[in-house]
């Protein structure tokens, strides 16, 4: 018994060291961020003497965060209703018709062949090519997300509407359902659980990028809120404050929301990883 | 793959509409996929074949060139050897922790869903706003600490010199790295019956012995997967040397990616890094299809 106890104190103290690697550095940076540098070289670890919220403020205040947030926003929107209107149409088409359909089968194989296709071999000339098409910014960024995202989202969905029953579809045909209204008011519902997957691993991928906007993106005003934290430097070097607020903005979002869906989102995340 | 022959002559009015629908449906995702994914590819493949520096309006095809300059560029060697040398120890180090990781969490005590549910939350957070975090910690907050506790190696910063700033990015790495391979890891470990653990006890068997006896045959797929998809992403590492070292010091911690970036942007070599990329990119997709077989060989269990 007392081997099995100590044991578990040890797990504990394993676990509890390890938690503490992970929550420090977030600590740091929460607590640096409502300190003054002065109060901060004293000593790093201490909690701040009061809610200062001055360097959030100086962050805030400046004139590329709201740009850049919305610009994060915006393409992030983007790419989400593109995936929900334009992928699960083409997996469908995909999946129902590849049994007897050659063109078809084609297509998958087409689409297929991006899992194996690394980002590097890409990622030179799609600069030249998104300036020669007139699309260095957040809307043509987005465009050029959904198309990279193509095979992952199909790879997903395929996978997941192979194991649907049709049954439910050849009896809307027989009451007369066009195809269109078929997929919308059958299909559909039923992916709700693949399609939540997808796009929460999708909206952290693109809220999070950073190599994409870094490569498309260079007039300031299409930063995202990566880039401007990237970018961010504070007006001396030795006023470091802001720069922990800076961090801590862009951090806060993906950290809320891993609060409210922690489940959904490990889910999401670690589904498709095993195969992608 | 499901094979749908019901009515498969395609004549009847039905299976005509059904198929101009099904056309309709695939056509945006298709174009889009082939504009943005595929043709830049063909673009990449034709640019490494040319003697571009990205800047002039015309260049020449020179055919392998590029590719055979290379096994003479040092800069190229250099990277090379430093991306090899870090993807192998990211990949040992995440192995070890993400496995031990595992185990602790798969214990049947109280608490277990908080910390899976902490060592999971770097996964959710953005590679580069991590690595500048770091930066600062490594540079302001890891020094001070040094002097307050007298330790000789914390006095300056990790990242400043060329022995450690190695171990400082692959540090970082692992801080956010490990998160998604502690949960397949965990989910593997649910494939195991508990009865073989059972009997195992029964025979006297320590958990040692259970381990690599029991546990280990049963994981080792996901590790298989794991180790390839950590291969992978070290060998691509950008993120977190753009914003730690940005290559220094002393241009001690380029990665081939940061090499190729250089090469392409700061260095006018525009068609040489095209080169490199796909040198990458096929090393990349060997690893790729050797992991594709594995994961279709695990669905056979």
């Amino acid at each position: 018994m007392g081997a099995k106890r100590l044991g578990k104190t040890f797990t504990y103290l394993l676990l509890s060291f390890g938690c503490m690697l992970i929550v420090l550095p977030l600590y740091i940076t929460l607590v640096t961020a409502m300190k003054t540098p002065a109060e901060s070289l004293r000593s790093f670890l201490t909690l701040p003497s009061g809610l200062m919220l001055d360097n959030f403020d100086t962050v805030i205040s400046h004139s590329g965060y709201w740009r850049s947030f919305g610009n994060s926003l915006l393409i992030t929107v983007i790419v989400l209703c593109g995936n929900v209107l334009i992928m699960p149409p083409l997996s469908y088409a995909v999946t129902r018709s590849m049994g007897y359909s050659r063109v078809f089968r084609v297509l998958y194989y087409y689409l297929l062949i991006g899992i194996f296709i690394p980002f590097q071999v890409k990622m030179i000339p799609l600069v030249k090519m998104m300036s020669s098409f007139g699309l260095n910014h957040p809307v043509g960024l987005a465009i050029l997300c959904i198309g990279s995202n193509t095979c992952e989202s199909t790879f997903l969905y395929v996978g997941y509407m192979q194991s649907l029953p049709s049954e439910i579809e050849e009896a809307a045909y027989i009451d007369g359902a066009s195809p269109a209204r078929t997929f919308y008011e059958t299909v559909m519902p039923l992916i709700t659980p693949i399609l939540a997957t997808s796009l929460i691993k999708e909206a952290l991928w693109i809220w999070n990028d950073f190599m994409l906007p870094l490569l498309i993106l260079n007039k300031n005003e299409y930063f995202t809120l990566t880039l401007f934290a990237y970018n961010f430097k504070s007006t001396d070097n030795t006023d470091f404050g802001p720069l922990f607020a800076c961090y801590m903005l862009q951090m806060a979002p993906m950290l809320i929301f891993y609060l409210f869906a922690q489940k959904h989102i490990i889910g999401g995340l670690t589904a498709g990883a095993v195969k992608g | 793959m499901s094979v749908k022959g019901k009515g498969n002559n395609g004549n009847t009015l039905i299976q005509r509409s059904r198929r101009t629908t099904f056309m309709l449906f695939s056509l945006p995702g298709v174009l889009l996929y082939s504009v943005f994914f595929i043709y830049p590819v063909g673009l990449g493949i034709y640019y490494s074949l040319t003697d571009w520096n990205g800047i002039t309006r015309d260049w020449n095809v020179v055919g392998f060139q590029n590719y055979i300059t290379l096994f003479s560029n040092t800069r190229y060697q250099k990277a090379m050897s430093f991306t090899l040398r870090y993807a192998v120890l990211l990949v040992l180090f995440t192995l070890v922790l993400s496995v031990v990781l595992a185990l602790l969490l798969d214990k049947p005590l109280k608490g277990m869903t908080f910390y899976r549910g902490m060592f999971f939350l770097p996964a959710v957070l953005c590679g580069i706003t991590i690595s500048l975090v770091f930066s600062q910690i490594f540079m302001r907050v890891l020094p001070l600490l040094g002097s307050a506790l007298n330790l000789d190696f914390l006095k300056k910063s990790l990242l400043g010199r060329k022995e450690t700033a190695q171990y400082g990015i692959l540090f970082v790495n692992l801080w956010q790295g490990v998160a998604m391979p502690t949960v397949l890891m965990l989910a593997g470990m649910q494939t195991v019956p508990n009865e073989l653990y059972e009997s195992a006890k029964l025979d006297g068997a320590d958990g040692w012995h259970c381990f690599w006896k029991i546990t280990m045959p049963f994981l080792l797929p996901t590790v298989t997967i794991v180790a390839i998809l950590t291969l992978k992403g070290g060998l691509g590492v950008f993120d977190y040397i753009k914003g730690l070292t940005d290559g220094g010091p002393n241009n001690s911690t380029i990665s081939l990616s940061l090499l190729i970036w250089q090469d392409a942007f700061n260095r006018q070599k525009f068609s040489t890094a095209v080169a490199e990329a796909i040198i990458m990119s096929l090393i990349l997709i060997a690893f790729s299809v050797v992991q594709i077989t594995f994961s279709n060989r695990k669905k056979v269990y």
